[in-house]
């Protein structure tokens, strides 16, 4: 979101209410205008040019609509319309109209031919869905119901929390950093180098919204062992259990909450589900 | 011994030609005139009590803010600079150049002449905008009273802060007159006059006859700034930034401070390294294969792929599985191709610091899992190298591990070992399961200033048809940095776009769409004008 652009904006609207004896062609020029300068210059990363499209086409469906819901507004634009084809006083105007608009049509045709096409774009599914278990070194680990084996140890021995914890910065340091970043943004030293870009734990939408049992399948089985139905995808999150113990991996899992601060998410209440 | 020899021969070089620079700057001494001489002299005396007294108290913070600092650098920095400040946390062996160590009180970035401590300003600056390229990253998430509490805790690292000289003197950096091309020209030869290709290279690729032996404070070897990269540039890209960069030196690193009179030609200079360099390194997603009707001659090098510059990939380290290359000697690869209707020719080029063309490598090399991660020492075991890899069949969904392809979905790679220069192909299934392929590709590969450019050619497949985007990943070996196997520098997938033979005319798509327009204008304006005429003549 760029402040300053969507202030531009606001201001331009608030100044047009002020403008003497403006007529709703005028309003809806202005209003058509201000949207676009918006969407074009105000958001930060830019939104797709197809989904730009996409608003400009349902913001003049609006204006069209608005336009029409009042009979004295669509006389009047209307006759306006009808003024600007047959009067000889808007004859040069009508002219230039005429001559510029299929030239432009003509220029988007040529930069539309001569571009080439884009490469390929890869969906991608944010949080694919786990399995309900996986094997890692011969243990099977159940990712609906196991938690983090370490993590009650947070209240019920501190002191050795902090050692487990101590050696997930440590495997942190050694392995993930790299791409995930010192601050845990996704911005680490050699991020540039890869796409899907490498998550960033900082953001409430990664860590933060998922359980630690789904950070360990991912750390475990990596790019390589995503679900079919994820792909295609690039990921070049390589399957740590090949590099890591089981523990290191939990470890590393209380890291990235104990540095971000994130909670890792509450697990759904499973006891009314017929073992009781 | 021939190796020897070389390195004896470089430092030869390297004290050479500082002692160059020592001669010339007393020969500008000498110029300046009685007057200057006496005043110099008599300054000190008059002024020195008067400095004393005027010494402004260093800055050392409160107690609390260095407390906040110490403890935010335990969260954020001691992973890599180490609880005690030492530059040797858990993650600094892996790095390089490496982590700061902040007791010795030596600093790279400065706006203070050699020798002397950073201002508070300098360490803030660093430690917002980090180091591109290098393991120290930008923090643009501290606000200014952490970074300045950071600072305030840093400075307790070393006594010289509190001490007597803990206030630096201020190199003032005059503002830069604008850029001029007679003055980047100018440049060029103050660029030679002080030797700077010693260490950068003539072209300044960082590749001088130096590069190899240069060492830093603690022994480790240092490369010299790539100077046609100005992105790397660890004290920043600006033309300030540059100036400031060779006035006051980079201390710790051979990187010495000059006084480059008269003004002009430090700017000159400034103009001639701003000039080597593109502003950014525009990365692309895709390189676009052209169509030459007559088959590419690879002895012609770059002048049969067109002049222009290719697609651009960043490299970065395989740093995945044993054998991990956490500073890959390389950090881009250029990459131009062109085909025909039975071959594909594929031109990879990339700045190294010194070519590596005794010894051998192979994809498939072992490297001990316990060899230390980043070595300084020159050995001439193994060459350089450089791959190419596409997935052995274009599959609609997914693609092949990047890493040498997976059990799945195998790769070729077309590899060249630059000692022999011989081309090599192989079926990679993961990289501990390649085997050798059917067809070698031919290489034409040269080393020159600093950068190698090598020519694939392979007969054309029919994976590689037109207008398809075919997935395409490269891997490349710097022997200096012991890199061989799995210890190498690599890219993700990106794409090869083959531009179709024929390309498409775009005047009739054009003409139609227009002539459409026009005639739904016209249209809309007759229909118009009868229906206004009928109902005011009625």
């Amino acid at each position: 979101m760029n402040i300053i652009i969507l202030l531009v904006v606001c201001a331009g609207l608030v100044a047009m209410r002020f403008v003497p004896k403006i007529n709703i062609l005028g309003w809806l020029a202005g209003w058509w205008i201000a949207v676009f300068v918006f969407l074009r210059w105000g958001i930060d990363p830019p939104l797709p040019t197809s989904i730009q499209g996409m608003f400009v086409a349902i913001l003049t469906l609006a204006l069209v609509a608005y336009l029409s819901a009042n009979s004295a507004h669509f006389r009047f634009v209307l006759d306006q319309f009808v003024a600007f084809t047959t009067q000889k006083k808007y004859t040069i105007s009508l002219l230039a109209v005429i001559a510029v608009l299929p030239c432009l049509v003509a220029l988007r045709v040529y930069f539309d031919v001569t571009e080439g096409p884009a490469p390929p774009l890869s969906s991608r599914t944010i949080h694919p869905p786990p399995p309900t278990s996986i094997e890692v070194a011969g243990n099977t680990i159940d990712l609906v119901n196991d938690d983090n084996p370490y993590r009650a140890l947070e209240t019920e021995d501190p002191a050795a929390f902090e050692e487990h914890v101590e050696n997930g910065r440590r495997v942190y340091y050694e392995n993930c950093v790299y791409c995930h970043g010192d601050d845990m943004a996704g911005d680490g030293l050699f991020a540039h180098g890869f796409d899907p870009i490498p998550a960033n734990f900082q953001d409430a939408t990664t860590i933060a919204m998922l359980q630690e049992g789904y950070i360990f399948w991912r750390i475990a089985k990596g790019g390589p062992g995503l679900p079919n139905e994820s792909t295609p995808w690039l990921s070049a999150m390589p399957a740590w259990e090949n590099f890591l113990s089981e523990e290191d991996m939990w470890d590393v899992t209380l890291f990235l909450y104990d540095f971000t601060g994130h909670r890792p998410r509450a697990r759904e209440d499973h006891g009314g589900g017929g073992d009781h | 011994m021939g190796e020897v020899e070389t390195i004896r021969n470089n430092t030869d070089i390297a004290i050479r030609s500082s002692a160059c620079r020592a001669e010339r700057a007393v020969v500008r001494f000498s110029r300046s005139s009685l007057i200057s001489y006496v005043l110099g002299a008599c300054l000190p005396v008059v002024l020195l009590p008067l400095t004393v007294l005027a010494q402004p108290a260093p800055d050392l913070g409160a107690d609390e803010q260095r407390e906040a600092g110490r403890l935010l650098y335990i969260d954020k920095c001691a992973q890599c600079h180490g609880e005690t400040g030492k530059g040797d946390g858990v993650a600094a062996p892996f790095m390089r150049p490496m982590p700061r160590d902040f007791t010795a009180g030596i600093y790279k970035v400065r706006t203070t002449p050699s020798g002397q401590l950073p201002t508070d300003d300098d360490i803030a600056g660093v430690i917002r905008n980090g180091m591109p390229y290098t393991g120290m990253p930008p923090w643009p998430q501290l606000n200014d009273d952490e970074i300045r509490n950071l600072v305030y805790y840093l400075k307790t690292f070393n006594d010289d802060f509190s001490g007597p000289y803990g206030v630096p003197d201020v190199i003032e950096i005059p503002n830069p007159p604008s850029f001029s091309e007679s003055s980047a020209e100018r440049g060029r030869a103050v660029y030679e006059e002080n030797q700077c290709f010693d260490c950068h290279g003539m072209a300044g690729r960082g590749d001088g006859p130096s590069a190899v032996t240069l060492q830093e404070q603690w022994g480790n070897h240092i490369r010299p700034a790539d100077l046609t990269k100005r992105w790397t540039f660890i004290g920043g890209d600006t033309r300030e930034d540059i100036y400031r960069t060779f006035t006051t030196g980079l201390d710790g690193s051979p990187m010495p401070s000059y006084s480059i009179t008269p003004i002009e030609d430090s700017w000159a200079l400034v103009d001639y390294v701003y000039s080597l360099s593109q502003d950014d390194p525009d990365y692309a997603t895709s390189a676009t294969a052209q169509y030459a009707n007559d088959p590419v001659d690879p002895a012609q090098g770059r002048a049969a792929f067109g002049e222009e510059r290719g697609a651009y990939f960043p490299v970065v380290g395989q740093i995945i599985e044993p054998g991990r290359s956490f500073m890959p000697g390389v950090d881009g690869i250029e990459v131009k191709v062109r085909y025909n209707a039975d071959e594909i020719a594929i031109l990879l080029s990339w700045h190294d610091m010194s070519a590596e063309t005794t010894g051998s490598n192979a994809p498939d090399m072992e490297v001990p899992p316990t060899e230390q991660v980043v070595r300084d020492t020159v050995t001439s075991i193994w060459s350089d190298a450089v791959a190419v890899q596409f997935p052995r069949e274009l599959a609609s969904g997914g693609m092949p591990y990047f890493l040498f392809g997976d059990a799945r979905q195998p790769v070729d790679l077309w590899f060249a070992d630059l000692a022999s220069g011989e081309g090599r192909s192989y079926v990679g299934r993961g990289s501990g399961n390649l085997l050798a392929g059917e067809t070698s590709p031919s290489v034409y590969a040269t080393y020159e200033d600093g950068a190698w450019t090598a020519v694939f050619t392979m007969p054309r497949d029919e994976r590689f048809a037109e207008d398809t985007f075919v997935p395409i990943a490269f891997s490349v070996w710097d022997g200096f940095n012991d890199e061989r196997g799995n210890r190498r520098g690599v890219t993700g997938w990106y794409y090869l776009y083959l531009e179709p033979s024929e390309r498409p005319s775009p005047v009739m798509p054009m003409l139609r769409a227009s002539g459409l327009t026009l005639f739904v204008l016209l249209s809309i304006v007759g229909l118009m004008r009868f229906r206004y005429r009928t109902s005011v003549s009625a």
